[in-house]
C-alpha cells in the first residue's frame, strides 16, 4: 500500500516530464504574424488602441475593399502568394521586457510565425528585436521610438515610426519658432520667458532616452534644462517628483509618460497648482483617449507630440475613411497608437506582397526595397522607405511628427489642434498654459 | 522656503494616514506575534472598496468609510478563522510564507476582478480642491480631510483598547495569554477580534488613501513595507507608538523635498544632481534596518 | 578526498529514494533528446535554475532556520557582474562568474554581520529591506545601465561560445545548467554532513545550547549566508547570459526573492531534496497554469491565485513541505 504510493509518485514524475515533451500541433501553412502589445498593465489603454488599429488593418488586408484608396485594400489577402490570408497572433507582454523576449521566442519557435510586429514599450522592443535578430525573423516596429533601437545594426529590424531624435528636435524647433513669432496666434516670445526647462520622464529605455535627448537639444538650442527627473511609470504617487519639478520654477515642463503615469502626473500637477507657461508630453500617455476623458478640462492647453490627429482627416481623404471605420469599430478616433499599428500592419502587407514568399531572406530583401507613397497612409508622412545604409539602418526616412495642443472646441469637446509644423497649424496656440 | 513648509505639511498629513495603516498591523502583532505580509493587500482592498462604492452610489468617498470598516472587519475575521488560526500552530517560517500566500491570493483576486489598470477617484466633495494657506503651502483638501479622519479613527481605536472592557480584554491577552485565559477571557475570540479590528482599521485607511492615490492590484506591497517600518519604529504592539512612528515615516518619505530645499536654497550643485526622488522609498528600508539594529524594541515597544 | 566521498555518499537515504533520484537524473539527461517544444525547454531550464536557487536558499533558510527573503539582490550582483564584464571588457563567463560570486559574498559579509543580530520576522523583513535598497541603487547607477538595463547581443559573438556561454540554442544552456545542478546537489550533500551543517542543526534546535557547546552561532550563520549567496550569484550569472537582458526591476525584484524562498519551503526546507521537489512542482505548475489560464485566456491572475492557495494550504497544514509529507508517511509506516 505504501509502495504503491511511491510508485504513483514516480509515475507522476514520469508523466510530468513526458507531458513537457509533447510537441505542439503543427499548423497549416498560412501567413502568421506575431504581435506583441501591452494588453494589460499600466499602458493597457494604449494596448487596446494598438490592437484595434492592427485588427482594422488586418480586416482591410484580408478582404477586397475597392472604395479605400490603398494598395492593401485592393485584394483579399496577399495576391503574390495566391491570396493567402494573414493571421495575427496577439501576445501580451505586460510591459515586461523579459516576458516580451520569452513570448517572442515562443512565437518564433512554437507558433512558427513568419514575422513579428510590436511592441510599443521601447524596453520590450529592445529585447524582442534581439530575439528576432538571433533567429532571423523579420520584425517591424510600429510604435517604439527610442533612437537606440535602430542604432544596433540589426538586419532583421525595421521601424516605420519616426523616432525620438526627430520628435524631440521638433519640440525644440517649435520652441525656437515661439521665440521667432512663427507660432500661429502667438506673438514672438522673448527667449528668457521660456528659457528654463524641466523634464520628468519614465525611467526605462524610452523615457531615459528622451530625457537625454532633451538635455542634448536643450544645450544645442540654448535652453537651460534645470532638472531631469526619472521616475517609475508604475508609481501610484508622484507628489515628490512633482514637488521637485515645481521647486526649480521651470517655464516649460516636459514629460515622457505612459498612460497611467501621464494621468497621475497631470492630476498631481493640478493638486499642487503647478503653473508652467508651457506643458508638453512626448506622446504615449498624453494621447490615449483616457487622457482627455479622465482629466477633462485639466488637459486643455497641454501639448503633445503625436503622429495622428483626427483633423488630418480633413486634408487626407484616406485618413477620413479609415478614421470613420475605426470610430465605428471602437467609438474613438484614431490616435497616434492605433494609427501607427495600422500603418505597421500596412507596411507588413506591402512587404509580403513584394516578397512573394514566406522565406525570411525574401521578406528581408523585400522590406529593404519597399516604398509606400504617403498618399496611401493615414499618417501625415511622406511615405515609408527604410534606410539601408548610414547609422539608422531600418529606419523609415520619410516619417514626420506633429505637435498638437488640447483645446476646447465650440461644442465643448476637447480635441487636439495642430500647432506644429507651423504651416499646417489648424488653430491658434493657447499660450501661456492655462492655470489649473 | 515654500518647499520646506510644503514638505513639512505634506509629511505631517501623510504621516497621520500612515499611522492608521500601521495600526492594524501592530495590534495583530502585539496580540499573537504573527506578521501579516498580506497587510498591504487589505489596504488595497480598502482602496477598491472606497473607490467602487463611491463610483457606484455616487456618494462622496468619505462617506464610504463605515462600509469599508465593515468589510475590513469581516475580512480580517474570515482570514483569521479560515486560515491564520492554523498557521499559528506551525513554525515561524510557515507563518511568514503562509501570509505571503494570502498576499498572492488577495492580490490576484483583485487582479482578476478589477484588472491591472490604475483607477482613481475623479469626483467627490473634496477631490481636486486645495487650500493655499500662504507662504506657498498648498494643502490638498482631500489630504487634510483624510488626515483628520485618520486621527479620529486612531483616537477611536485607542479609546476602544483602553476604555472599553473588550479593549482591555484584548490588551490583557496580548500581555499575558495564559493569565488572560485563567481570567476567563476567550483568547480565541480575542485573536479573531484583533484581526477584525486590524482589518477594519487598515481598510478604512485604504478607503481614505484612495482619495488622493490611485490604486491597482499591486500597490499592497509598498504599503506593507511602510507599515512594517512604522511598526518597527513605534514598537511592535504599541498603539501610541504607531502614531508617532507614522508621523516620523511620513517625514522620511518627504526627504526628497527636504533635499531639494537644501539644494536650491544654498545653491549646492551636486545635491541638485542627485536623483533623490528615485530614493523615495529607499530611505524607508534604510530606516527599518537602522531602527532594528539600534533599538529593536522601537520607541514605545514592550515586546522584542 | 574525504569531502568528495562524502558528497557522493547518499547511503543514508532509503534505497527507493536513491533509485528514484537516479531515474529522475537519467530523465533530466535524456530530456532534450525527446521532441519538445521551446516552451517545455524553457520550463525545464527554469526548473533547474530555481532548484539551484532553492538549494542555495536552503542552506540558510532550511538548515539554518532563518527565513531569508532578500536573495534577489545576489541574483543581481551575479548577473550584473557577468554582464558588465562581458560588455565592457569581454571577460568570459568562467572568470566573471566567480568574480560575481566574490562580490556577492563580500556584500553578504558586510550586511550579514548586522543582519544576523536579528531573528525571525525581523530578520526576514530586514532581508527584504536590504534587497530593495540595493535594487534602488542599481536603478540609478548609470554604470550598470540604471533602469534601462543591459542587454547582451548574441549575434555579436560566434555561437556556440563556451567561453562566454553564449549559445543560439537553448539545449546548450540546458546541459551547462544541468552540470551546475549536479555539482550543486553534490555540494549540498556534502554540506549537510559537514561540520557547519551539524552546527546549524544544533543552532536550529536550540540556540542557547549550541552556544554553550562552544559554537560561534553568529559566525556560523554568516558563513552559511555567504554560501547561500555564492550559490544564488552563480545562477544569477547564468541567468544573465541565458536571458541576455537584465534590469533591476526584473532581476532584483522582491518577487524573485519570494519565489526562491517559496519553492524551497514548499518542497521542504531543511531537506536535501526539498528545493528540487519544490521547484519541480511549482515551476511547471506556474508555467502551464499561466499558459492555459493566463492573460491570453482573458483570466488574468488565476494562475497565481491557485499558486497562492497551494502555498497557503501547505503552510497551514504541512509546514515541512512536500518532503515533510513524505517523511511523515514513512514514519507512520515504520511504527
Amino acid at each position: 500500500m505504501k509502495s504503491s504510493f511511491k510508485r504513483a509518485r514516480f509515475l507522476f514524475c514520469i508523466l510530468l516530464l513526458t507531458a513537457l515533451a509533447v510537441p505542439t500541433a503543427v499548423k497549416a501553412e498560412e501567413i502568421k504574424i506575431g504581435v506583441l502589445f501591452p494588453l494589460t498593465g499600466g499602458a493597457a489603454a494604449a494596448g487596446r488602441e494598438l490592437r484595434s488599429g492592427a485588427e482594422l488593418a488586418l480586416e482591410i488586408a484580408n478582404s477586397a475593399m475597392p472604395d479605400i484608396d490603398m494598395t492593401m485594400a485592393k485584394n483579399a489577402g496577399i495576391k503574390s502568394m495566391g491570396g493567402s490570408k494573414i493571421t495575427l497572433i496577439f501576445k501580451d507582454h505586460e510591459g515586461n521586457p523579459t516576458l516580451g523576449a520569452d513570448l517572442a521566442k515562443k512565437l518564433i519557435l512554437d507558433d512558427k510565425v513568419h514575422g513579428l510586429m510590436g511592441a510599443y514599450h521601447s524596453a520590450v522592443t529592445k529585447t524582442v528585436s534581439a530575439v528576432a535578430e538571433q533567429y532571423g525573423i523579420p520584425l517591424i516596429n510600429d510604435s517604439s521610438t527610442s533612437p537606440e533601437l535602430t542604432k544596433q545594426g540589426y538586419k532583421w529590424f525595421w521601424r516605420t515610426t519616426p523616432h525620438d531624435v526627430f520628435f524631440t528636435k521638433d519640440l525644440f524647433e517649435f520652441l525656437k519658432g515661439m521665440t521667432e513669432g512663427k507660432v500661429k496666434g502667438v506673438p514672438a516670445v522673448p527667449k528668457q520667458d521660456i528659457l528654463n526647462l524641466a523634464s520628468a520622464c519614465e525611467k526605462t529605455e524610452w523615457g531615459a532616452a528622451v530625457s537625454e535627448l532633451i538635455e542634448k537639444f536643450g544645450k544645442d538650442y540654448g535652453f537651460e534644462v534645470k532638472k531631469s527627473i526619472l521616475y517609475a511609470a508604475k508609481a501610484t504617487d508622484l507628489s515628490s517628483e512633482v514637488r521637485s519639478l515645481i521647486a526649480v520654477k521651470p517655464d516649460a515642463m516636459l514629460f515622457a509618460s505612459y498612460t497611467s503615469d501621464a494621468i497621475l502626473m497631470m492630476k498631481t500637477l493640478k493638486d499642487q497648482k503647478a503653473s508652467p507657461k508651457l506643458l508638453w508630453g512626448q506622446n504615449a500617455g498624453f494621447e490615449v483617449p483616457e487622457f482627455v476623458s479622465t482629466l477633462g478640462d485639466a488637459a486643455v492647453g497641454s501639448l503633445t507630440r503625436t503622429v495622428f490627429i483626427p483633423k488630418i482627416a480633413q486634408v487626407k481623404p484616406v485618413a477620413a475613411k479609415i478614421n470613420s471605420m475605426y470610430k465605428a469599430k471602437t467609438g474613438n478616433d484614431l490616435s497616434g497608437a492605433s494609427a501607427r499599428s495600422f500603418t505597421g500592419l500596412q507596411a507588413w502587407v506591402h512587404v509580403l506582397e513584394k516578397a512573394g514568399s514566406l522565406k525570411p531572406a525574401d521578406i528581408q530583401k523585400a522590406a529593404n526595397a519597399i516604398e509606400i507613397p504617403g498618399a496611401e497612409l493615414v499618417v501625415p508622412w511622406q511615405g515609408i522607405k527604410f534606410a539601408t545604409s548610414g547609422d539608422d539602418i531600418g529606419q523609415n526616412t520619410l516619417g514626420m511628427g506633429l505637435i498638437g495642443q488640447y483645446q476646447k472646441t465650440a461644442d465643448g469637446k476637447i480635441d487636439l489642434e495642430i500647432v506644429y509644423p507651423f504651416n499646417v497649424a489648424t488653430a491658434n496656440m493657447l499660450y501661456p498654459f492655462p492655470k489649473f | 522656503m515654500d518647499i520646506l513648509l510644503g514638505s513639512i505639511a505634506s509629511g505631517i498629513l501623510l504621516g497621520m494616514v500612515l499611522s492608521l495603516v500601521a495600526l492594524g498591523l501592530t495590534i495583530i502583532f502585539g496580540l499573537m506575534d504573527i506578521v501579516n505580509f498580506a497587510h498591504g493587500e487589505f489596504l488595497m482592498i480598502g482602496m477598491y472598496t472606497g473607490l467602487l462604492t463611491a463610483q457606484a452610489t455616487g456618494l462622496d468617498p468619505l462617506l464610504t468609510l463605515p462600509l469599508a470598516a465593515a468589510i475590513g472587519f469581516l475580512l480580517g475575521v474570515a482570514c483569521y478563522g479560515g486560515f491564520v488560526k492554523y498557521l499559528l500552530r506551525g513554525p515561524m517560517i510557515a507563518q511568514l510564507l503562509g501570509t505571503f500566500g494570502l498576499m498572492l491570493l488577495l492580490r490576484n483576486i483583485a487582479l482578476l476582478f478589477f484588472g491591472s489598470e490604475d483607477r482613481a477617484l475623479h469626483h467627490g466633495l473634496l477631490v481636486g480642491k486645495s487650500f493655499d494657506i500662504g507662504m506657498g503651502i498648498i494643502i490638498s483638501a482631500t489630504k487634510l480631510a483624510v488626515a483628520v479622519l485618520a486621527v479620529l479613527s486612531f483616537c477611536g481605536v485607542w479609546l476602544l483598547m483602553n476604555r472599553t472592557k473588550l479593549g482591555k480584554a484584548l490588551t490583557a491577552t496580548a500581555l499575558n495569554r495564559q493569565g488572560a485565559r485563567y481570567m476567563g477571557i476567550p483568547t480565541e475570540r480575542m485573536n479573531a477580534l484583533a484581526w477584525g479590528i486590524g482589518g477594519a482599521t487598515v481598510t478604512v485607511a485604504g478607503a481614505l488613501i484612495v482619495n488622493f492615490w490611485s490604486v491597482n492590484p499591486y500597490v499592497g506591497l509598498i504599503f506593507t513595507m511602510i507599515a512594517f517600518t512604522v511598526v518597527a519604529l513605534g514598537g511592535f504592539g504599541s498603539v501610541p507608538g504607531a502614531f508617532f512612528a507614522g508621523l516620523a515615516v511620513g517625514f522620511i518619505m518627504e526627504i526628497p523635498g527636504f533635499w531639494d530645499f537644501f539644494a536650491i536654497t544654498f545653491d549646492i550643485g551636486w545635491m541638485a544632481d542627485v536623483p533623490m526622488t528615485s530614493f523615495k522609498y529607499t530611505w524607508i528600508y534604510v530606516a527599518y534596518f537602522v531602527i532594528m539594529l539600534i533599538r529593536p524594541r522601537g520607541l514605545f515597544g514592550w515586546k522584542q | 578526498m574525504e569531502a568528495i566521498r562524502n558528497a557522493l555518499d547518499f547511503s543514508d537515504f532509503p534505497r527507493l529514494d536513491r533509485v528514484i533520484a537516479l531515474a529522475v537524473a537519467a530523465l533530466l539527461f535524456a530530456f532534450p533528446l525527446f521532441p519538445h517544444s521551446a516552451f517545455a525547454m524553457a520550463t525545464m531550464i527554469q526548473f533547474l535554475m530555481f532548484s539551484l536557487y532553492g538549494m542555495g536558499w536552503n542552506t540558510i533558510g532550511g538548515y539554518g532556520g532563518q527565513v531569508d527573503l532578500g536573495k534577489a539582490q545576489y541574483v543581481g550582483i551575479g548577473a550584473y557582474t557577468t554582464t558588465v564584464c562581458l560588455l565592457r571588457w569581454d571577460i568570459p563567463f568562467w572568470m566573471s562568474m566567480p568574480l560575481g560570486a566574490g562580490f556577492a559574498v563580500a556584500w553578504s559579509f558586510l550586511i550579514g554581520y548586522p543582519l544576523f543580530k536579528l531573528k525571525g520576522h525581523y530578520f526576514a523583513i530586514a532581508t527584504i529591506a536590504t534587497s530593495l535598497v540595493l535594487k534602488d541603487l542599481f536603478e540609478v547607477w548609470k554604470f550598470v545601465g540604471a533602469a534601462r538595463g543591459l542587454g547582451i547581443l548574441p549575434f555579436k559573438y560566434q555561437t556556440p561560445d563556451f567561453l562566454r556561454l553564449i549559445f543560439k540554442e537553448d539545449v546548450y544552456y540546458y546541459y551547462v545548467l544541468l552540470g551546475f545542478f549536479i555539482v550543486g546537489l553534490l555540494y549540498m550533500n556534502w554540506f549537510r554532513k559537514s561540520r557547519l551543517g551539524f552546527q546549524l542543526r544544533s543552532i536550529k534546535d536550540n540556540e542557547e545550547v549550541a552556544r554553550s557547546l562552544g559554537i560561534n552561532v553568529h559566525w556560523a550563520k554568516i558563513k552559511t549566508y555567504a554560501i547561500a549567496t555564492a550559490f544564488v550569484s552563480v545562477v544569477g550569472s547564468f541567468h544573465a547570459v541565458y536571458i541576455k537582458n537584465i534590469e533591476p526591476e526584473d532581476t532584483m525584484s522582491l518577487d524573485i526573492s519570494i519565489l526562491i524562498a517559496l519553492m524551497a519551503m514548499l518542497g521542504g526546507a531543511g531537506s536535501l531534496w526539498g528545493p528540487i521537489i519544490g521547484a519541480g512542482v511549482l515551476i511547471p505548475l506556474k508555467s502551464y497554469l499561466k499558459e492555459w489560464l493566463g492573460a491570453a485566456a482573458g483570466l488574468v491572475g488565476i494562475d497565481l491565485i491557485i499558486y497562492g492557495l497551494i502555498i497557503m494550504i501547505i503552510s497551514a497544514f504541512e509546514p515541512r513541505g512536500l518532503w515533510g509529507i513524505v517523511e511523515k508517511v514513512r514514519r507512520r509506516r515504520r511504527v
